[in-house]
This record gives C-alpha cells, structure tokens and sequence, in this order.
C-alpha cells in the first residue's frame, strides 16, 4: 500500500467535508419532509440577518466570549497558584491531590443550578461555571510539571552550585510553567464547555435567550447558524491556544 | 524516606479538611440566618436525603438516568471500536480521519445539546443520542491509537512464522491495543455520564439532572443539596473503582 | 539452498523526491549449510535483500528460489527469521512465545514444550523459560531470539543483525555461541550486519555490498573451518581478511556518508 501525499490526504478530507454537505442539502431539500431538518443552504440564508445579523445575537456572542476570557485567565492564575500550594510540600501532594483529582471527577454539571442560584442570572454565573470546569486541568498540570522534573537537570544545576532557591526559580518554575502550557488547550476546551453550558441553562439572557428562543419557535435554520457560529470561534480559539502551546515548547524536542 | 508513619498523616490531613468543611457548614448555618436560602443546615440536606431515598424518588430518577447512560455508552462503544479499528486498517485512513476527529472532539459538543432537543425532543432519546455522540469520540480517538501503536516489528515477526490474518489479530494486534483502547473506554464512559447528566440539567422530563434544575428552580434548596449529594458519593465511588481497576491492572 | 537471480527493488515514498532504488540487480547462489554473510555500509539494501530472500517483501524484479521452490511471501516451513530487536510478544511468557512459534507454522501437538526446552538449553536459558520478556536482558532476549528460530527447524535461517542492539562484550559472547550451536546443525545461513570482526568471525563466505543502490561488490572466502574459537580473531588469517574487507568498504562508506552530508543540506 502506497501512502498518499500530504496534499492528496488534505483534497480527500476536503471532499469527505463537501460530499458531507452536498448529502446533508439533498436530504434536507429533497427527502425529509420534517420541518425540524434545515439544510445548509437554509442556515447559510438564516444566518445574516436573521441570526448574526441580529444586533442582540451578536452583543451576546460577544460577552460569551468576554465571560470566556476572565474565566479562562482566572483558571490559569488560580489554577497555578493552588496548584503550587499543593505540590510544594510532598505530605500536601499526596494528601490533597486524590482530593483534587476526585472533584475533577465530579460531573460539574449538578452544581450548576446551585452556581445560578448562588451567582445570579448575569455574567457572573458563567464565568464562575467556567471556572470551575478550566481550573482543574491547570492545577493537575502545575502539580504533574513540579513534580516531572527531570532529575537530571536538578542534579546538574546542583553540582554547578545553585540553591535550592535557584533551582526553584531557573529550573523546577520553568519547566511547571511549560507543562502548564502543554495543557492550556484543555483548559480552554473545559472553561468553553463550562461558560457554554452555563449560558445554554440561564434562557433568560445571552446565547441562552436564543437558543431558547429558536427551538421553541422551531427554527432549526438559525439555531445551527448560531451553534456553528460557536462551534467555528471554538475551533479559532483552539488554534489560537495551540499556536501559543507551539510557540511556548519550540525548545522541545 | 517513606516513614510508616506517613499514610496515617496522609489520611488524617485529608479527613480532617472534610471535617473542617463540614464543621464550617454547620457552624455558619447556626449563627447566621441569611444564607439560609443558599446554605440550608446540614441537618435539613441530610433529612431530605433520607426522604429522597425513602420516598422512592431517588430511584426513579436514577433508573432514569443510569438506563440513559447505559444506552448511551453501548451505543458509543460499538461505534467507537469498530470505526476505530476500521479506520487503522490503512495508514491512509488515519491520517485523513484521525484529525478530524481530533478537531471535533476538541470543540465542546455542548453546543449542539440544543440540536439534539429540537431533533429528538425533551424525552430520553435527546440525552442518549448526545451522551452517545459526545463519548463516541475519546473511544474512537483510543482505539485508533492503540490498534495504530501496535509494533510493526511484532507483526512481521509473527507473519515470517506463518501466522494467519486471526492468529495475527488474536496474538500481537489485540493485546497491544487494549491498553489504549481501555483507556479511551474509561474516559468515554465518564464523559457519557457527565453528558447525560448535563443534558439533563440543561433540558429533560426526568431524570436526576431534571430533578436538580426543578429544585433550583423551586428553590428548594436543602432538596438540591440532597440530590448533588447523591451524585457527588456515586461519582466518588466511580471513580476510586476506575482508580482500583487501573492500579491493579498497571501492577500486571 | 538459495538461488537469488536478478532481484531489484525500489521503495516508493510519499512524495515523488523520496523514491528509493535500494538494490540493483543482485544475484547470488548459497549452497547448503553455507554461511553467508551480507555486509555494507549503512543503507546499502542488505536488511532489504534478507528480508526479500525471508519473503517479507516482493522484488519488484527478478527471482528468489529456497529449496528450488521460489518465495512470494513467507515460508515458515523452510525459512526462520531472526530480527534486529527481540520480537518475543511481550504479553506472553517466554515458553508460550516458543508454543505460538510452532502454532503459527501448524504444529500444534504436545511436542512443543519439549522442543522449546530443548532449544531453550541450547543457549542456557531454561531457567528463564516462564518469564517475561520485558524481566530480561536485551543479551538474554536475543539469546531467546535466536533459540525460537532454531527451535521451528528450518532449513533456512536468516539473521538481520540480530545483536546490533547489544554491547561489544555481549557481542562477543553470543557470536562464539552463534558459531557453535550452528556448526552442529548444518542449517544454510545468512547473517546480516555491518560490523567487519563479526563477518570475519562467523562466515564461510563474506558478501560486501556497495553504497546504495546496492550491488554486490564483491565475495570473500573464509576457509577457517566452524566451530570457531576466539583465538581465531588473533590469527593472522583473521586480520588479513578484516584488511582486505575495509579497503574494499573504505570508498563506500566514504559515499555513504557524502550522501548523507547532501541530504542534510538539502533538507536545510
């Protein structure tokens, strides 16, 4: 069996993609009489300016994403910092971390009730949800980056005399700060998942509303122009962390 | 360096930060009469648990629920294996299917919840068919990785001995690609859960997640404490079961 | 014996500029119980002839006859293959390792265990038999290795540098096993490797490849009889062949490595 080119892997993935939504307009044109099935040219024509095009949609977009941010930051902040509270004593690591690793097994997703309750209807559910979900992954990563080390590394620091201060500040805080790094595409994912999950719950505002305001209005069309509107920022966020990883670990090899 | 000692702190410093928690919860509740619509006493939470239990609520909602998760999971692991390992059947294959994959699983499939609803409605069906969706991925994704990671080398060896394509799947195949593929079963299997309960928090007619959001909605509070502990003991004894089974089959 | 007429092979990569011709037109005749061994520098296409005389690759020209039938893929019955790393499953024991050898080529009698014993003594490893694989040593491995090709009983046996893997000292020792356990059994055998001392040490016949795309440069003779002992390497006769073998080298491996230098610079 002969390997295909990496131009020819790409064209086929492509025509896998286009094939997907020729299928899917057939279908939705000419085959499902449901009113619940729009086809891509539907939600292409929805989506300006019925749905993007909507001012209100479109400020509710944008403070998603505002929730995103601070959520995102205050994962990465926090996150680190409880994570090197715990990992810097080995009895605070092996007493805390089941703890840590227990709760991030927990679905989050009964406590959001409660966070609403708790944080109002407003932004400040969301981002707390957010939160919750992003901080997790980090203080995991904090702990595993303080911990991996390479002993190799402390041992040659040690024997061209640095102190145990130095090594902290030029040899183990770097390499947690990278480690970090490498997970920050999850951190991303799970904080979306949580702000998303929030806003979906709260239908009294914000991308909540329309969705909401969508399926029980049964318009497919504008709900999947406004999910794939997310799902497209999602990806770019995605991108976006993953060049920062990339940029960050090019010492790597 | 480890003193017998030591799993005796370990143990001590982790439970008395439980009791710590604990005993804060109780004693704001007795001073201070505010939080009483967020923070209900200890002793009200633990009266409706037992209500909920007695009552027979618990389980309703929770054969509910776990028949949701089970389906789910089925479906998602039947479809999860077998494209999996379909799709290491030639380098070609993974390497067109193996990113998209990646990239979808990398986007929070939450999103389409509300697709689901308007296709399946509020019943069951809408919980099922996105829990299975969503954990469909990490099984698939850890499927491929595992039947891809299989050395060459063992599958040359075993074809120069004259191995037939069953013996080659039997011996050198199969057992080098359980380990990852276990792997993506065990996310995949929390993943549902989560999914399932997620979906129904978000939009359902029963269920426990449905029984959470009612509370909040209601706010009755000390009865959504009630139901979150439920969940939060079943998800602590999962997980130190996934726990157990990892150690003991890593110790193998 | 084996009968190699004419075999060339080129390797297609992803991309038009990754074509490789690995050997051009290669014959060659081993009679039976030789030793043969195949030597060139790095990338010289002998792996690739071992592995196309085993069957574990097609030629995409000419002919390979073991035993005057031609081979098209694998031949378990006539031809054991021993690779560079161990290829013991690790999920099984050594002995089960040696059960599943002899399952594979249809022998799935009561026999087994005996002739794993017994193939397992020959290289001293029977206290072994019910470990695993990742409990030994790479020297221990290889031992192994070789034990479960002898063990299927063929009248080929193929080596693909099978103790590159393992330091200079355990070299040695297995090379000296090597050489006695198979004076006693007759088997044709053809060893791949690059090392000049190991190919003086083993072979009846040595077969210098050149630069790739392989060809054969030329056949030197080693008329010392087996079973060798060590003191053979200090005998004058040794060192003239290991002399005349790297003159012969010396202007391959000098392409090879220019080779190598263009490719790097090209990449940038």
């Amino acid at each position: 069996m002969t390997e295909m080119s990496n131009t020819h892997v790409r064209l086929v993935r492509l025509a896998l993609i286009v094939g997907l939504i020729a299928i899917w307009e057939f279908y939705a044109r000419f085959i499902s009489t449901s009113s619940l099935i729009a086809g891509p040219s539907d939600v292409a024509m929805a989506w300006w300016p019925k749905v993007m095009g909507e001012p209100r949609v479109r400020t509710a977009v944008g403070i998603t994403l505002i929730e995103l941010a601070v959520a995102f930051a205050m994962s990465v902040v926090f996150g680190m910092l409880i994570g090197i509270l715990i990992g810097l004593t080995n009895i605070g690591r092996r007493s805390m971390y089941p703890i840590v690793l227990l709760l991030y097994g927990i679905p989050q997703a009964i406590i959001l009730p409660l966070f609403v309750l708790v944080f109002g209807l407003g932004p400040a559910s969301k981002i707390a949800f957010g939160f919750s979900h992003g901080i997790f992954p980090v203080i995991v990563n904090t702990i595993a980056g303080m911990r991996n080390v390479s002993p190799h590394l402390l041992a040659g620091s040690a024997a061209m005399g640095a102190s145990r201060a130095q090594q902290v500040r030029y040899v183990i805080f770097p390499h947690m700060v990278t480690t970090v790094f490498a997970g920050l595409r999850l951190a991303m994912t799970l904080t979306l998942l949580g702000v998303i999950l929030a806003e979906i719950f709260v239908s009294q505002g914000g991308i909540g509303f329309f969705t909401l305001l969508y399926s029980e209005t049964f318009n497919p069309a504008a709900l999947m122009a406004l999910v794939l509107t997310l799902a497209l920022m999602a990806i770019a966020l995605n991108e976006l962390v993953r060049l920062v990883e990339a940029r960050f670990s090019r010492w790597k090899d | 360096m480890a003193m017998p000692r030591e799993p005796v702190l370990i143990r001590s410093i982790q439970f008395g930060l439980v009791a710590i928690l604990f005993g804060t919860w109780w004693f704001v509740t007795q001073s201070s009469q505010k939080l009483m619509l967020l923070l209900p006493r200890p002793e009200l939470v633990w009266r409706e648990m037992q209500l909920l239990w007695s009552s027979g609520r618990l389980w309703a909602a929770a054969t509910i629920t776990v028949t949701e998760i089970v389906k789910a999971y089925v479906i998602a692991v039947v479809a999860g294996i077998l494209v999996g390992f379909l799709v290491t059947r030639s380098k070609n294959l993974v390497r067109i299917f193996e990113p998209m994959l990646a990239g979808m699983f990398a986007i929070p499939l939450t999103l389409f919840f509300p697709l689901f609803v308007v296709f399946f409605g509020i019943g069951p069906d809408s919980k099922i068919a996105y829990a299975a969706t969503y954990s469909f991925f990490p099984i698939a994704l850890n499927t491929i990785a595992g039947f891809s990671s299989v050395d060459e080398l063992y599958l040359r060896a075993v074809r120069s001995m004259g191995a037939s394509s069953i013996q080659q799947f039997r011996h050198v195949y199969l057992p080098g690609a359980l380990p990852v593929t276990l792997t993506g079963l065990r996310i995949g299997f929390f993943i549902c859960i989560a999914s399932v309960l997620g979906g129904e928090t978000l939009a359902a007619a029963a269920g426990v997640g449905k029984s959470i959001a009612l509370s909040a909605e209601l706010m009755e509070t000390a009865r959504l404490y009630a139901w979150i502990a439920f969940v939060v003991l079943a998800s602590v004894v999962l997980n130190l079961l996934a726990l157990a089974a990892e150690t003991r089959s890593e110790r193998e | 014996m084996i009968s190699i007429d004419h075999v060339s092979m080129t390797f297609v990569g992803r991309e038009a500029s990754q074509t490789v011709v690995a050997l051009d037109d290669v014959s060659l005749k081993i009679r039976q119980g030789e030793f043969v061994c195949l030597l060139g520098p790095s990338g010289c296409g002998k792996s690739t002839l071992l592995a196309i005389i085993g069957g574990m690759l097609r030629a995409i020209a000419g002919t390979v006859n073991v035993d005057r039938a031609p081979v098209n893929g694998p031949r378990p019955n006539d031809i054991a293959y021993v690779f560079q790393e161990s290829t013991l499953l690790p999920w099984y024991t050594v002995l089960d390792n040696f059960r599943l050898a002899l399952k594979f080529q249809g022998i799935d009698d009561t026999s087994w265990r005996d002739r794993a014993m017994h193939a397992l003594s020959a290289v001293d490893m029977t206290q072994f038999a019910n470990h695993y694989p990742k409990q030994l040593s790479g020297g221990m491995k290889q031992r192994i290795n070789l034990a479960r090709g002898l063990c299927v009983g063929t009248n080929v046996l193929l080596l693909d540098e099978p103790f590159a893997a393992l330091d200079e000292q355990t070299r040695m020792v297995l090379g000296e096993d090597l050489s006695m356990l198979l004076a006693r059994t007759g088997k044709t055998i053809v060893f791949v490797t690059h090392s000049l001392a190991e190919a003086v040490f083993l072979a009846d016949r040595i077969v210098v490849m050149t630069a790739r795309p392989g060809k054969i440069k030329a056949e030197i003779n080693v008329p010392h009889p087996h079973p060798r002992s060590p003191d053979f390497m200090l005998a004058p006769e040794f060192g003239k062949i290991r002399n005349e073998l790297y003159a012969i080298l010396r202007d391959e491996i000098r392409a090879t490595v220019a080779r190598m230098r263009e490719a790097r610079d090209a990449r940038g």
